[in-house]
């Protein structure tokens, strides 16, 4: 084989006891797409920020060409042609396409901005794109914004590109143009690094994978030599049994909600079901369908303009959050961030958040023995990896983060459990604890509605499944009738295929 | 994040003993009951405000308003004892003006929308006016002997009504915070209001209370104030709510709300008091004080920042 680009050699990082990575060696050659897999903690974070010049390691050495180098920070690392791109694209959103592309070319230089155009079109057409080089950026999509950001780095002379996570933000559309535009970097020379939670994306895309877990360089295979379980095994360093495997329905006959022609005027309308106890209901679409705009008009949060819904036999109306969880709704959020979790206050406090009436004693004061021992009660029940319950939130992972809100909501014992993006961002070992949690509810009787746009999730977890587009409910589909395809052609608008 | 609070808790703690500690060696008279009594009365207003200050700024909201409010309330008292209104009912009805006044802020935040900062900005302007129209130039004095005496004479023994009600106040309010559902909502709507609103809780009406708990305990610091002095004017109370703040985030109370202790801002105050004091016996003038309190306040928001930074990187 050729020389690797980039290489780590025994790269050990500690921050003061915790060892982040520790003997860490990998090789990144030319024209290669190299996903690397692990659970979140593995160590993906911190070996970014080695390679790109964040941190340095502890022990070991990077090479580039074959020579050993010392980056001393970002700036050193896109010298030497190491760039990262994120979820999250770092884009001036008043500046056009050209001027967004070239923005660390600008100091000191006379701009011509003619000259600068030209080689804007050159590049975005070197990644195979088609978009106006003079648009603002604040009007493009997600994935048109990272296009631009790996039009920057190209400008930059990159050699060796980390995509973190670049697709989880992005409809399966935009991220099959992203894959493409990945592979057309790799074609021409480029090492591709490609970090993704989306096993079935890695089979896509991906040369080679490596799997890193507790730090470690666990397994380094080409594409052609592993399948999915074997990856899974070796990220979790157990055997996963029933991940994405569809589970068996577990609904009664008792309706307990009714949805007819639910509408919010402007944003979806005519949206009927029913949900019996026990049935998991799944809502799946694009990014756009509007599917959180119908969990939010059942949870209060937006006001139906149209249609009834019934609950328990009874019409509802739902005026505030509050009304809904007095009815015994309960709503796990998408954004875990902004509206899931207080991040800098402790586990314990976010766990009775909604539940705190109940932890009162008579002069209305906290009994914090009793809160103490639900919380404690929930890190065992729910599996949730902490030393204590008097942590904040924000210091937990992204998976023990999601576990957390669902033991919020749990604790409120609702009927109905409205649950968005359950899984999104979070490693596979807890994502299977999660939905083993959401059918264990409704085995109980509860009540699920799960709003996911990852399809394997779709089809493990609806007993139905509500396929909606632009706000239009395009099909119920049972899950004997449903499959990826059939959905993605009702979410992309072949309503010809229902 | 209890870890760093308890040691800037710990910090604040080795400074106070610090001053402590030096008043006691350079000045003989500091530890006298009467100076250590009078060190409170000084300030009394200020203090009793800074308990209420720091739920406020805890919910991530500001009152500017509270030392324009003091002298609104101060100037009524006087402006209807004028008038002949009896004195008890004056003082009911003006803490029904700090009530009403903390409404109107918390209104125009919670109904409105209006950033606190803005809304308390414009009634600060606004309180202030109302109280120079209504005593203009000249000063009201000859108060009832009783009004007088509760504020200049010990109520306890050598302690008065107005350190008094400051333990009072204290006590009350660091159980609320620290134990009651109302504190913990204060902590959970400053740290992030949209989670708060999701779990169902009444944010508006929370906040509604404290800024009319704040307007409320402003206009009975007016009262104290018209009982210490003896007289009211219009100025009364001007530029009281920057020296407020100024403790509360001394204190270590996070400006961007979410963080913060009563323990933290007492701390602050007996620093600030003590600092003022100390120089004071020491003959330094009034606007050196102002100026070391100043640079204590920055060194507040600096330490902090720089273990911040440390931690970041070990992150």
């Amino acid at each position: 084989m050729t020389q690797p680009t980039l290489a780590l050699r025994s790269v050990s990082k500690s921050f003061g006891m915790t060892a982040a990575l520790d003997d860490m060696t990998l090789e990144l050659f030319p024209g290669e797409v190299h996903a690397i897999v692990g659970e979140n903690g593995a160590g993906k974070s911190t070996m970014i920020k080695i390679m790109t010049g964040v941190h340095q390691p502890t022990s070991g050495r990077i090479e580039i060409d074959g020579a050993p180098v010392v980056m001393s920070g970002t700036k050193a690392a896109r010298l030497r042609g190491v760039a990262a791109i994120y979820q999250e694209p770092m884009v001036f959103p008043d500046l056009d396409v050209t001027e967004n592309i070239f923005i660390s070319a600008t100091d000191g230089l006379v701009l011509h901005r003619a000259a600068m155009r030209r080689d804007a079109l050159a590049l975005i057409a070197r990644i195979g794109m088609t978009l106006d080089v003079d648009r603002v950026a604040s009007g493009l999509s997600l994935a048109e914004q990272q296009a631009v950001e790996i039009a920057r780095a190209l400008s930059q002379d990159v050699r060796v590109l980390i995509m973190d996570e670049p697709t989880a933000s992005l409809s399966a559309h935009e991220a099959a143009e992203l894959r493409r535009i990945a592979r057309t970097l790799a074609d021409g020379g480029v090492a591709v690094v490609y970090i993704s939670h989306r096993l079935e994306e890695v089979f896509q895309i991906a040369d080679r994978v490596s799997v890193i877990r507790d730090g470690k360089h666990i397994s380094t295979r080409a594409i052609a030599d592993t399948n999915p379980q074997l990856l899974i095994a070796d990220m979790v360093g157990r055997e996963v049994g029933n991940y994405f495997t569809k589970m068996p329905s577990t609904a009664q006959d008792d309706v307990l909600l009714r949805v007819q022609g639910l509408g919010v005027a402007g944003v979806f309308d005519d949206v009927s079901f029913d949900l019996r106890r026990g049935e998991v209901l799944a809502m799946a679409g694009l990014i756009g369908a509007r599917r959180t705009d119908v969990a939010l008009t059942l949870f209060g949060i937006l006001r139906a303009t149209s249609g009834q819904v019934s609950y328990k036999g009874r019409p509802l109306t739902l005026r505030s959050p509050a009304d809904a969880i007095a009815a015994g709704i309960a709503y796990v959020s998408e954004d875990r961030r902004k509206l899931g979790l207080a991040m800098a206050l402790p586990i314990r406090w976010n766990i009775s958040l909604a539940t705190l009436k109940r932890y009162l004693s008579r002069l209305g004061l906290i009994d914090v023995g009793a809160e103490t021992d639900m919380a404690l009660s929930f890190r065992k029940r729910l599996n949730i990896r902490t030393p204590d319950v008097e942590m904040t939130v924000g210091m937990l992972s992204g998976g023990n983060q999601q576990k957390v809100m669902l033991a919020k909501w749990l604790n409120m014992q609702p009927d109905l459990l409205i649950v968005d993006e359950p899984t999104r961002g979070i490693d596979v070992g807890s994502k299977a604890e999660v939905h083993d949690l959401i059918r264990a509810f409704a085995a109980a009787g509860g009540a699920v509605l799960v709003v996911s746009s990852d399809l394997p999730e779709v089809l493990a977890m609806g007993d139905r499944i509500l396929v909606m587009r632009e706000g239009q409910q395009m099909a119920i589909l049972d899950s004997g009738e449903a499959s990826q395809e059939r959905i993605m052609a009702l979410a992309t608008g072949q309503r010809g295929a229902a | 994040m209890m870890a760093r609070l308890k040691s800037w808790e710990g910090l604040l703690l080795a400074t106070l003993l610090v001053i402590f500690t030096f008043n006691a060696w350079a000045t003989p008279e500091f530890l006298t009951v009467g100076n250590q009594i009078n060190l409170f009365q000084l300030s009394i207003e200020k203090i009793i405000m800074a308990l209420v200050m720091t739920f406020v700024i805890i919910n991530a909201e500001i009152d500017l308003s509270i030392g324009s409010m003091m002298g609104l309330a101060a100037c009524a008292f006087g402006w209807m004892f004028i008038q002949g209104v009896p004195p008890g009912l004056c003082i009911v009805i003006c803490l029904a003006i700090g009530l009403l006044g903390g409404a109107l802020n918390g209104w125009l935040i919670t109904s409105i929308g209006l950033p606190s900062l803005v809304v308390t900005l414009g009634t600060l302007i606004g309180f202030r006016g109302l109280a120079r129209v209504m005593v203009e130039d000249r000063g009201i004095n000859d108060f009832p002997d009783w009004f007088d005496a509760l504020g200049q004479q010990g109520l306890l023994g050598p302690v008065p009504f107005a350190l008094i009600a400051f333990v009072v106040l204290f006590v009350v309010l660091y159980i609320v915070l620290e134990r009651s559902s109302f504190g913990r909502l204060t902590y959970v709507i400053g740290s992030n209001k949209d989670v708060a609103e999701y779990a169902g809780i009444n944010t508006g009406r929370h906040k509604m209370v404290i800024f009319m708990a704040s307007g409320l305990i402003a206009a009975f610091a007016g009262l104290l104030f018209a009982a210490r002095v003896g007289a009211v004017r219009g100025d009364v109370g001007n530029g009281f709510e920057l020296d407020v703040i100024t403790i509360v985030l001394l204190g270590g109370v996070s400006i961007f709300g979410g963080k913060g202790t009563l323990v933290g801002t007492l701390l602050a105050i007996l620093i600030v008091l003590n600092l003022r004091n100390g120089m004071g016996l020491l003959d330094i003038t009034g606007h050196l004080q102002t100026g070391v309190i100043g640079i204590l306040l920055i060194a507040s928001v600096i330490i902090p920042r720089i273990r911040l930074g440390r931690r970041a990187e070990a992150a």
